[in-house]
C-alpha cells in the first residue's frame, strides 16, 4: 500500500481524534502535537515554554520534549505514531523532562490500523520536576486482524511532591503480542504514581503487563491498577510490584482479570516493604463473567458475542 | 376464547437431581396480566427462567409456546426478538454502565425524553440517567430501572419477576398504571409477585406451590385462597389446576 505523507497525515489525525478525545486539536496553532507515520516527522508543533527535537532514525524517531518549569499546558499534548502499512517496524525513543512545578498531560495515539505484521516499540524516559504533575495516556488502535508485536517501555522519575498519572489502554482490534513495562522510581519526598491499564485480548492475543513501582520517597504513595479482559484463546500476565522503601511509603496494586472462553489468565500482584513505616497492600481476582449479566443483557434482544461486548466496555471503561 | 400468547404445559424443570418444577401449565392470553403467588422455593423464578430460555432451566419435558410457535428450540436472544422479556428478582449490576447506556439496550431508537418518561414512571429523576448500573444503586433503584426498560423495550410478553419487592415506595395505582401501559395493545405481562394487593389487581392470577399450579382463578379468589391455606402453609398440595370461580 502507497501512501503520500499528506493522506497519511490526514488518516492519521482523524483516526486520533476519533480514538482519544480532543483529537481535533491536532493541528490547531495552540496546541502542542507531533505526527510521525513510520520513520517520517510529519509535523511538530511545539509553544512557547515546550520544546520538541526529534529526530528521524533509520526504523523511528528519537524525540527529546522538554516542558519548562512552572509551564502549565491547559491542552493536551498529541503524540499521534502510526503506520498505515500491513508490516514494517517502528521504533519510538523519547526523552521527556517536565520542570519544576509544571503541569502537562500527554496523549499518545499508537494507530496501526492495517497492521498484520509489525513491531512497535517505544522507548521512553520520563523525568518529573519538582511539584510537577504529568499525565501520560497511550491510546492503541489496531486493526481486527493479524499480530502486532508492541513493546512500550517507560522508565519514570519523580522528584519532590512529583505526581505521575499513567494510563494505557489497549482495547481496539487485536492485541497482538502486547508487552508492556512501566518503571517507576518514586524518589521525591511526597511524590504519587497512579499507574492504570486496560487491555482486552482476543483470538489468541498475548498480553504481558508489569507495572512496577519503587516508593523510595519518605511519604511517596502508588496505586496500581489493571483491567484485563481476555476472550477467545488469548491469554495475559499480569505483574505489578510495589515496593515500598521509605518512611510513610503507601501503595496499594489492584488486579481484575475477566476471562471468557478458553482464554487463560494469571496474575502475580507483589508488595515489597522494606521500610519498617511503609505499608503496601494488594488485591487479584480473575474471574468469569456471571451467566446472568451476559444472559440479562440477552434478554434485552443482544446476542451472546454482543452481550460480552457491552460488559467488556463498561469494564474497561 | 381468544387463543393463548404464552401456552405453557406440563413444564418439568429438574435441577441436581432434584424436581424444581413438576408440571407446570400456564396461559397469558393477549391484554391479560397474569399473577403468580406462591411461598419461597415455590418454584416461581425458575418458571420464569424456563419462559425466558436460561440455559440451566431446560425443560425436561412439556411444552412452552409463544403465539402458537415452540420456544424450547430458541435462544434467550431468539426470544427476546420475537417479544419476550424478563425482569429478573434481582437484576444483575453492570460496571461502567451508565443507566442512559443501559436504557438505551432496550431499544435502538430511544431519546433522552423517552429514557426521562420511562424513569419517571418508576418515580426516578433524570439525573438517575448519568448514576451507573453497578452495586451503587439500592436494590429498590435497580429494580426501577429493570422495569424502565422493560417499558422502553414495549416487550408482547413482560415477565415481571417480584418487580414490587424492595420497591417500597411504588403505590399500587402507580405499579398497576405501569403494567397496563405494558400490555397496551394486546401484548401481556405475567406477574409474580409476593404484594397481595398486587395479585389481586391482576386480571387473573395462579397459585404455584411444590413446583405446580395449584389454583387458577380470579385474582381475588387466588388472594383469599393463599392467605387462608398457604400462610402459614397448611399443605394441602390438591391434585394440579383447582378452578375456583
Ligand atoms: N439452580 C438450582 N439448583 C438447585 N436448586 C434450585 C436451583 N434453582 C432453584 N432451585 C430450587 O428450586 C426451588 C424453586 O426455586 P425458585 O427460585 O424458583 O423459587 P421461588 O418461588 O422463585 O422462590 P422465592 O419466592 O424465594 O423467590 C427452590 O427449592 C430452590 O432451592
Ligand atoms: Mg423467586
Amino acid at each position: 500500500m502507497a501512501f503520500d505523507a499528506a493522506s497519511e497525515y490526514t488518516t492519521l489525525v482523524s483516526i486520533a481524534s476519533e480514538t482519544g478525545g480532543q483529537g481535533a486539536s491536532v493541528g490547531s496553532a495552540d496546541a502542542v502535537y507531533v505526527v510521525v507515520h513510520a520513520n517520517k516527522i510529519l509535523a511538530s508543533h511545539p509553544l512557547p515554554g515546550v520544546t520538541i527535537d526529534a529526530t528521524e532514525k533509520e526504523d523511528g524517531i528519537e524525540a527529546f520534549i522538554t516542558v519548562d518549569d512552572g509551564v502549565v499546558l491547559s491542552k493536551q499534548v498529541h503524540l499521534c505514531f502510526g503506520h498505515l502499512g500491513t508490516e514494517g517496524r517502528q521504533v519510538i525513543t523519547s526523552h521527556v523532562s517536565i520542570g519544576a512545578r509544571a503541569r502537562a498531560t500527554f496523549l499518545a495515539h499508537c494507530i496501526f490500523p492495517n497492521a498484520v505484521e509489525f513491531l512497535h516499540a517505544m522507548e521512553g524516559d520520563i523525568v518529573v520536576g519538582e511539584g510537577a504533575e504529568f499525565t501520560y495516556n497511550e491510546v492503541h488502535v489496531h486493526g481486527p486482524e493479524g499480530r502486532i508485536s508492541v513493546k512500550p517501555v517507560s522508565r519514570v522519575v519523580l522528584h519532590d511532591r512529583a505526581l505521575y498519572r499513567g494510563d494505557f489502554t489497549l482495547v481496539e482490534g487485536r492485541v497482538g503480542d502486547l508487552d508492556i513495562l512501566i518503571d517507576v522510581d518514586a524518589r521525591g519526598v511526597g511524590s504519587r504514581v497512579e499507574l492504570t491499564s486496560k487491555v482486552y485480548g482476543k483470538d489468541d492475543d498475548q498480553c504481558r503487563v508489569q507495572d512496577f513501582v519503587r516508593l523510595n520517597g519518605a511519604g511517596s504513595t502508588a496505586l496500581v491498577k489493571a483491567k484485563v479482559v481476555l476472550r477467545d484463546a488469548s491469554s495475559g500476565l499480569f505483574h505489578g510490584l510495589v515496593e515500598g522503601a521509605a518512611a510513610g511509603a503507601r501503595g496499594h496494586v489492584d488486579c481484575t482479570e475477566v476471562i471468557q472462553g478458553a482464554a487463560k489468565a494469571e496474575a502475580s500482584p507483589v508488595v515489597r516493604v522494606t521500610h519498617p513505616e511503609a505499608e503496601v497492600t494488594h488485591e487479584a481476582a480473575i474471574g468469569r463473567i456471571a451467566d446472568d449479566k451476559i444472559e440479562g443483557l440477552m434478554a434485552k434482544g443482544l446476542d451472546e458475542a454482543q452481550a460480552v461486548d457491552v460488559i467488556v466496555s463498561g469494564l474497561l471503561r | 376464547m381468544t387463543h393463548a400468547l404464552l401456552f405453557v404445559e406440563d413444564v418439568h424443570v429438574e435441577k441436581d437431581g432434584s424436581s424444581i418444577l413438576r408440571g407446570v401449565t400456564l396461559q397469558v392470553r393477549p391484554g391479560e396480566i397474569v399473577g403468580v403467588l406462591g411461598r419461597n422455593g415455590a418454584g416461581k423464578s425458575s418458571l420464569a427462567y424456563s419462559i425466558m430460555g436460561i440455559g440451566r432451566y431446560r425443560p425436561s419435558r412439556g411444552q412452552i409456546r409463544f403465539d402458537g410457535e415452540d420456544l424450547l428450540p430458541l435462544s434467550v436472544t431468539d426470544r427476546a426478538r420475537r417479544g419476550i422479556s424478563l425482569a429478573w428478582q434481582h437484576p444483575a449490576r453492570y460496571e461502567g454502565i451508565s443507566v442512559r447506556d443501559y436504557l438505551r439496550l432496550s431499544s435502538q431508537r430511544v431519546t433522552e425524553g423517552m429514557m426521562e418518561d420511562a424513569l419517571s414512571r418508576v418515580m426516578l429523576d433524570p439525573p438517575y440517567l448519568d448514576r451507573m448500573v453497578d452495586k451503587s444503586l439500592s436494590g429498590g433503584e435497580r429494580k426501577r430501572i429493570e422495569l424502565a426498560s422493560i417499558f422502553l423495550m414495549h416487550p408482547r410478553l413482560s415477565v415481571l419477576d417480584e418487580p414490587d419487592s424492595g420497591v417500597d415506595l411504588l403505590a399500587l395505582g402507580e405499579i398497576m398504571t405501569l403494567f397496563r401501559t405494558l400490555s397496551e395493545g394486546g401484548n401481556a405481562v405475567l406477574i409474580i409477585t409476593h404484594r397481595e394487593d398486587v395479585a389481586a389487581a391482576c386480571d387473573r392470577s395462579y397459585l404455584m406451590c411444590g413446583g405446580r399450579m395449584i389454583l387458577e382463578g380470579s385474582a381475588e379468589a387466588v388472594k383469599r385462597y393463599f392467605l387462608s391455606q398457604c400462610s402459614p402453609c397448611t399443605e394441602l398440595e390438591p391434585e394440579i389446576v383447582k378452578e375456583v370461580c
